[in-house]
């Protein structure tokens, strides 16, 4: 019995056990027995997870249990592989983290059976889909995934209209993944005469197949990843679910997208043709950078955090398709490493999305309120939380000390490398993609300026923001944990590297794709990449820093001590003396530039009344204004197709008069027709 | 053996049972289309279920199989007997003896039902041509009566004549599936049967309801079928 398998036996047993802990515990326990039950789902996970990437391998048969009712069908199976092991890692410290923040912070409709229930069957949902071996087993946890994380966001949908809405979208846009999912595994297996995964990778797959193959899965996997344009349901489901649900949608369920993005061009079609890797970065790349711009003009916390996994998504199959680009130039070490660039990107992002979402919800527990503008000051009022949103920030602005920074190094190495002057469309590319990078750090940076600065410094703009206080010991822990993540990841990239790299051994490389080792360990838990001649070691740079810094710092302040403290303090007022907090900065007038600057991508919509008096129409008694940055691509493209949906649908009722002889008349008119055409 | 081998499909009085059994199903059902009477259409049905019941009898000589003939007598207590008489009873309760507003004129039925008939025969020709033999030769009847009821279900407005349409229907069924292939096994003869007498009495009950609802059993009346 191999650690593999100790912890996917674990996760079953412990997801029973908190389904039943849901069911039968009081209210007054159930969120303290099945969240500390689903956090161990989550240990299970990432145990189980640890052992394959280690190259533990393990093989689980499930006897179908309809096998023999309904016909030859392949037995289910869990064998995860290294890739699943990374990701199956991911997922796993990501729900445990989110569980024991749950146990303090579900209350009101996340709490109740119903939500305690779904909440266990999501995480092991999410857990079998890495841990799968075919593709039965894989559509199953995708769907238990699926169907579970839809009650989740629906929990709340009693008390507020929107979550109705949000669910609608959500349940729409993820049946249309499986649906396309399920399409293109059946190609495939049709091909393949096997629904097992190591027999359909072992499958030479004809051209056009593999390519309808790969249209169908890509685009069913990216509906989950939320590329534009399917991501319409991100911004909505994403703020809506309770926090600690929206954290490991947000954190680990889109990674299955990735994981099976990477699932299908490394492992099941790894020949890929050229025209798929540009496909691909057709979706990516504007999704990053769509992502990141409609991020940096929301003032709704929770949609801001769900418009920058768009973003960061995009960039991680940005990396993906840098690597299947330039796996065709000939330029295999530059494609393994914008592998690993995607993998640490994936390990990233897990990391501080998570302690983003988490915050989220310690402040929306803390002062009831999601917007930004109503924000301000928390800093004072919850401390730890304000810490440990900050790390999660600069981790997701890609500074240096975090994860975001060191896998953003990565990606830029392998773009920057990749270009070999022997393919003209991807000579010209890279650079490109280097500038929109750029672009997207750029404003990363300054959307987690906004979203930190406006919430947590300043003065309180609301009474509720005024009255915060820290969260429960729970949530406090959960989001301390969360930020360390961040920060060794950040500080020992060399480790998550060396993961990465034995995560991709399943996939291309097996096949002999690479010979050196493309990323190693060096130093104080650093990164080397010897082919490419780069090296970043951010403990030690922190250490030097320390060193340098430090000495200057206690020199100037021992001097600074020695001058006489100067006071300053406002002369002539001129009306500045009363300061008001409504004279503040808000979210969106610091993002107001940023509307006009993109209006042409943003298309906001203004309105603006003006109230005269009845005397004169030069008396103006008031006037109002309101900006609208609403979603292009939904207002566009998806709107019109629902109503012309709706309007077919309104025109199709004509038929259905209630007369029950109308009705048996379509069948019957149906039945002879079948029958005449069967006879013919 | 207990049968002894002179009772071969092939014989004459075979084919003659046969011939009469499946023509008197045929009829009743193209003659429901005809009559306006409530009560003549309950009492064809009878006819029907007792032929019915002679063709499973025909089938089980021919075969060789004798748990056939308790699903005979099942068949003779349940459709020759049990249902009509129901719907009989429901007819007189309701009120209804007439079926007054017929959607097609009953000439016009009559050459629907050779249309239709025709469509089955035709329809059914891969069936015969798969296992020709003296019993699936007769089966388009089966097929046959399935689309005469799903008529007679169209055609009809009163609840008792529905009821009568859809027993048809089951006949048919029950038809195609003993002469191709010699029967369903006893129990989900048994359980089918027992479904259609649940059918008739539910829809009995809800024609009462709607008798004390509207006044009449007209499922014209029954218009709020949509959302």
């Amino acid at each position: 019995m191999t650690v593999v398998d100790l912890g996917l036996a674990a996760q079953f047993l412990f997801a029973l056990a908190a389904v039943v802990a849901a069911l039968a515990s009081p209210t007054a326990y159930r969120s303290r027995l099945a969240g500390t039950l689903s956090a161990g789902i989550g240990v299970s996970g990432a145990v189980a997870g640890a052992g394959a990437l280690g190259g533990t391998t393990a093989t689980w048969t499930l006897a179908h249990p309809l096998g023999p009712a309904i016909g030859p069908l392949a037995p289910l199976t869990l064998a995860p592989d290294r890739l699943g092991g990374f990701f199956l890692l991911v997922v796993g410290l990501v729900g445990t983290i989110a569980s024991v923040f749950g146990i303090g912070y579900a209350h009101g409709a996340a709490a109740s059976r119903t939500g305690w229930t779904a909440y266990p069957l999501f995480l092991l949902g999410m857990q079998l889909v890495p841990a799968a071996g075919d593709v039965l087993t894989f559509l199953g946890g995708w769907e238990l995934m699926a169907l579970a994380s839809t009650v989740l966001v629906l929990s709340d949908h009693a008390h507020r209209p929107r979550v109705r809405s949000a669910g609608i979208w959500y349940a729409v846009m993820t049946h249309l993944s499986f649906a396309l999912l399920a399409l293109g595994f059946a190609v495939l297996t049709s091909v393949a005469g096997s629904t097992r995964f190591a027999d359909i990778a072992g499958m030479p797959v004809g051209e056009s197949t593999s390519g309808v193959a790969f249209v169908l899965l890509t685009l069913g996997f990216v509906t989950k990843a939320g590329l534009v344009p399917v991501h319409v349901w991100l911004p909505r489901a994403h703020p809506e679910a309770p926090s600690h649900v929206s954290a490991v949608m947000s954190a680990a369920m889109v990674k299955m997208g990735v994981y099976g993005v990477l699932l299908t061009v490394t492992r099941l079609l790894p020949d890929a043709a050229r025209w798929w890797g540009l496909a691909l970065l057709a979706l990516a790349l504007p999704s990053a950078l769509y992502g990141i711009l409609q991020a940096s003009v929301a003032s709704d916390l929770k949609r801001l955090l769900a418009y920058s996994t768009t973003e960061n998504v995009g960039l991680i199959l940005t990396a993906v398709s840098v690597s299947m680009l330039t796996r065709h130039t000939g330029t295999a070490d530059v494609s393994q490493i914008a592998l690993v660039a995607a993998l640490l990107l994936v390990a990233s992002h897990a990391a501080f999305k998570t302690v983003l979402f988490l915050a989220a919800g310690a402040i929306l527990a803390a002062t009831g309120e999601r917007d930004l503008d109503r924000m301000g000051g928390l800093a004072g009022g919850m401390p730890v939380t304000a810490a440990a949103f900050g790390v999660a920030a600069l981790g997701a602005a890609a500074l240096p000390v975090t994860s975001g920074f060191v896998a953003e190094w990565v990606l830029l190495q392998s773009l920057i490398h990749g270009d070999v002057r022997t393919d003209r469309l991807t000579t010209a590319l890279l650079p490109a993609i280097v500038a929109v990078v750029a672009l997207t750090a750029g404003l990363a940076l300054l959307t987690f300026v906004k979203a930190f600065g406006i919430a947590f410094l300043a003065r309180p703009r609301s009474e509720g923001a005024a009255a915060a206080h820290e969260v429960s010991f729970a949530m406090r822990g959960a989001l301390v944990a969360g930020a360390a993540g961040v920060l060794a990841l950040g500080l020992l990239p060399g480790l998550t590297s060396s993961g990465a790299l034995a995560a991709l051994t399943s996939g291309v490389s097996s096949r002999g794709a690479v010979g050196a080792v493309v990323a190693q360990p060096v130093g104080l838990g650093g990164i080397e990449l010897p082919t490419l001649g780069a090296l970043l070691d951010p403990t030690s740079l922190l250490i030097l820093g320390l060193i340098l810094t430090v000495p200057i710092v206690a020199i100037s302040w021992r001097l600074a001590l020695g001058i006489p403290r100067r006071a300053v303090d406002l002369q002539w007022g001129c009306g500045g003396v009363r300061v008001s907090p409504r004279m503040q900065y808000t979210a969106t007038s610091f993002a107001e530039p940023l509307v006009r600057v993109f209006g042409d991508t943003l298309r906001p919509t203004q309105q603006l009344e003006v109230e005269r008096a009845k005397e004169s129409r030069f008396v103006v008694v008031g006037a109002t204004y309101k900006q609208r940055v609403g979603d292009v691509i939904e207002d566009r493209v998806y709107r019109p197709v629902a109503r012309l949906l709706g309007r077919i649908g309104d025109k199709a009722r004509t038929v259905q008069n209630g007369s029950i002889h109308r009705y048996l008349a379509f069948s019957f008119a149906a039945l002879v027709a079948l029958l005449v055409v069967v006879v013919r | 053996m207990l049968w002894p081998q002179a009772a071969a499909p092939e014989s004459a009085a075979m084919a003659q049972a046969l011939a009469l059994t499946t023509g008197l199903l045929l009829l009743t059902a193209v003659l429901q289309l005809w009559r306006r009477s409530l009560s003549g259409s309950t009492s064809l049905l009878a006819i029907q279920g007792a032929a019915l019941a002679g063709l499973v009898i025909t089938v089980a000589i021919a075969e060789g199989a004798p748990e056939l003939f308790a699903v005979a007598l099942l068949v003779l207590a349940l459709k020759a007997a049990i249902i009509p008489m129901l719907l009989h009873r429901t007819a007189l309760k309701t009120g209804g003896t007439l079926e007054t507003s017929h959607r097609v004129h009953p000439t016009a039925g009559l050459l629907w039902a050779a249309l239709l008939t025709t469509v089955a025969f035709l329809a059914a020709r891969p069936l015969v041509s798969a296992s020709p033999g003296p019993l699936t030769k007769v089966a388009p009847v089966g097929l046959a009566l399935v689309l005469l009821g799903f008529l007679v279900l169209l055609t009809r407005h009163q609840a008792v004549s529905q009821l009568v349409g859809f027993v048809i229907l089951d006949n048919g069924i029950a038809t195609v599936a003993f002469l191709t292939s010699g029967g369903v096994p006893l129990i989900v003869e048994i359980g089918v049967m027992i479904d259609v007498l649940f059918v008739v009495v539910i829809l009995r009950v809800l024609a009462s309801q709607m008798r004390s609802v509207f006044g009449a059993t007209d499922l014209d009346d029954l218009t709020e079928l949509r959302d």
